[in-house]
């Protein structure tokens, strides 16, 4: 019995140890700023492999969301006889929620799995160690520019994403299921304010993207160096995204949006 | 890839990112680049303002002409004192025009709209409008039809 | 030992997860030789090499290179002391996205300010050493095993450090590999006035080409001197080690009950 308790006090130690490593971690990477000549040709690189290369699951899904949100918000506004709502319906939504998170969880799934296991494969094959036997601090030249590309992605992808939605919605409202685009366009103009709307999402996306490129590259640094502790570290950069995604979306929403 | 080839594509997500970020300011939210500062205030006193809010919409004949500055309460005559921003090209509006308290749609959101009078003269800048029409008060009105009135 | 001291350890004792790696370990390095580090697997031989580069710091002891003393450096002071060391790892661990020619010329990049045609020079030239200068343009994907570590060595080479060091370079090659990296020490050594610390398992071939050697077994030293002392060293613990013979001070059969017991065998027993 003592064990037990034993065992769970430890584990709730590796915990908060782990916790504190993260946060030593973050300092080395956020804290050492490279030289410009070579650390923005590193970002630019990391920011196609995580950026550009997320752009195709991001507008496929939201062009899908969009759409689905057409579909179903007609149905449940057709009986209050409220179609012509139904572009401010979609865009608030998206605008507010979907485009953040969604965006969000798609990219801890493609860009953070794949950057955890980039990194922890770097790790397992001893690059980082030779780098740094090399004078090189793997943390500034492989980590920070993989980091800040995240980072900066996050948002833009969150945009784009609430874009084609609002997009796809259209297509759906309008083309398919024959509202007004007058309406479409002009009751979602009245209703989704740029600062409380289109601006807090802006700053949920950060928000996430900050977190997500953190859990992701802390944990391929940090991964048992071999491919079963690659791929431990991969599940849990999924995981424990998408949990700290939703849980900072529920916070954020209270503060944002909520009447206190 | 050349390195130069990827610079390329990654200005070019960025540049859709704002492009996007545009998009959502100007078609999504309306955001208007018009100047905000070629307004005149109007004042109006109503009973019951219902649902407005600051920002809400002020129309005439349906036509978007202002809108709503601020909402305060009067302590002497206890009734709510609305300020609005009309734009400064509506200058004629006749002096014994009324403003009511509408909804658009059932579910809608409230807005002021500007029922015109007769009077030659204007309202001017700091006027208040003479008579107002309160919102709709959905219990008041049932129980009114409830006793026949 | 005729030349001095270039790494030096004195009494280090360093844990890892509880268990004792290195137990009081002192040697000496001598500078401009080839050193062999030699022990059963599992001893901490790697360990060994990260004391020295200073990725890991002693409990107790000192590690002391170059004359100065590894685990009381700074960060920058560290990191100029690596820029002298070179250091070829197991696996080679060239960086995978980066092509031969542009593996090589990393450290170049980083630590110098040279302009592109010099670089190409001493990348081309460290590549000549390794018999490697045709294979510049190919990505570490598609070298076989031994071109990865002649890849690691010209790369561990290319800023002319003081001392390289070699992690298991021969586990797992084949005999012309091995050959052409035994040449390929030997060689660097002689022709750079290098200090070589060598770690391995392998005695044959270390013995071989080392000038000194010693074997560290259960976190202590157990056996050091020239191949030849070794050869006639009287401890059997380092007898069996440099024979291979597999049973010994170090017992072929693992810690267990007594056969009759597990077997169920019963009557009258051995």
């Amino acid at each position: 019995m003592m064990d037990r308790i034993a065992a769970l006090g430890r584990t709730g130690l590796d915990v908060i140890a782990s916790l504190g490593r993260a946060c030593q971690f973050l300092a080395g990477v956020v804290g050492g700023v490279p030289k410009p000549s070579v650390g923005f040709p590193l970002l630019v690189k990391q920011l196609y492999a995580v950026g550009v290369l997320s752009l195709a699951i991001v507008v496929v899904s939201g062009l899908f969301i969009g759409m689905v949100l057409g579909l179903q918000g007609y149905t449940i506004l057709s009986d209050f006889g409220s179609e012509a709502a139904i572009g401010q319906m979609i865009a608030l939504t998206l605008v507010r929620e979907l485009a953040p998170v969604v965006a969000a969880l798609l990219f801890a799934g493609r860009a953070g799995s794949a950057l955890t296991a980039e990194i922890g494969l770097m790790k397992a094959t001893e690059q980082l160690s030779s780098m740094e036997m090399m004078g090189v601090d793997p943390l500034r030249r492989v980590i920070a520019p993989r980091f800040w590309a995240g980072f900066i992605s996050l948002p833009v992808l969150a945009m784009i994403f609430a874009v084609v939605g609002v997009w796809g919605g259209m297509l759906v409202g309008v083309e398919w299921l024959g509202v007004y685009e007058g309406s479409y366009w002009g009751n979602m103009q009245a209703s989704v304010d740029f600062v409380d709307d289109v601006l807090n999402g802006l700053i949920k996306s950060v928000v996430f993207g900050f977190v997500c490129a953190w859990i992701a590259v802390y944990q391929g640094y940090d991964c048992v160096p071999t491919s079963a502790g690659i791929s431990s570290a991969t599940t849990k950069t999924v995981v424990y995204s998408s949990l700290a995604v939703l849980g900072l979306d529920f916070v954020l929403t209270a503060v944002m949006f909520g009447n206190f | 890839m050349a390195q130069r080839t990827t610079e390329i594509i990654v200005g070019l997500f960025i540049i859709a990112g704002l492009a996007a970020l545009l998009f959502l300011a100007l078609q999504v939210s309306g955001l208007s680049p018009k100047a905000a500062g070629a307004t005149y205030k109007l004042h109006a006193n109503f009973n019951d303002i219902g649902g407005l809010a600051p920002r809400g919409r002020i129309s005439m004949a349906g036509v978007t002409v202002g809108t709503i500055e601020s909402i305060t309460l009067d302590r002497e005559t206890f009734q709510a004192r609305v300020t609005m921003s009309i734009h400064k090209d509506v200058d004629n509006i006749p002096a014994d025009s009324a403003a009511v308290i509408r909804t658009s749609g059932i579910l809608g959101e409230q807005y002021i709209d500007i029922s015109i009078g007769g009077d030659l003269e204007s309202l001017k800048e700091g006027d208040t409008f003479y008579s107002t029409q309160s919102a709709m008060n959905l219990e008041r009105m049932i129980s009114n039809f409830a006793s026949g009135r | 030992m005729a030349s001095s001291a270039y790494i030096s350890l004195n009494d280090v004792v360093f844990s890892r997860s509880g268990r004792r790696i290195f137990d009081g370990v002192s040697l000496d390095i001598p500078k401009g030789r080839i050193t062999a580090i030699m022990g059963p697997s599992g001893t901490g031989k790697t360990t060994l090499l990260r004391l020295i580069g200073g990725q890991l710091r002693p409990d107790s002891g000192q590690v002391v290179v170059a004359g100065r003393e590894v685990p009381k450096l700074k960060r920058k002071e560290l990191y100029l002391l690596r820029e002298k060391m070179g250091m070829l790892f197991q696996s080679g661990a060239l960086f995978t996205d980066l092509s031969v020619y542009e593996n090589v010329a990393f450290p170049l990049r980083v630590h110098t300010r040279l302009p592109e045609d010099m670089i190409r020079d001493i990348v081309l030239m460290k590549l000549e050493a390794v018999g490697l200068r045709g294979a510049r343009k190919l990505m570490p994907s598609e070298l076989s095993g031994g071109m990865t570590r002649r890849v690691a060595l010209a790369r561990s080479i290319a800023l002319d450090p003081e001392l390289i060091m070699y992690d298991e370079p021969f586990a797992g090659q084949d005999p012309i590999a091995m050959g052409v990296l035994v040449k390929l020490i030997r060689d660097l050594n002689s022709s750079m006035g290098l200090t070589s610390v060598l770690v391995s398992h392998d005695v044959p071939e270390s013995l071989s080409i080392c000038h000194y050697a010693c074997i560290i077994a259960d976190g202590k030293v157990i056996g050091e001197g020239t191949p030849d002392e070794l050869r006639a060293h009287p401890s059997e613990r380092v007898q069996q080690f440099l024979k291979g013979q597999p049973d010994g001070p170090v017992p072929f059969h693992y810690p267990n009950n007594d056969a009759a017991s597990d077997f169920g065998i019963r009557g009258s027993g051995a």
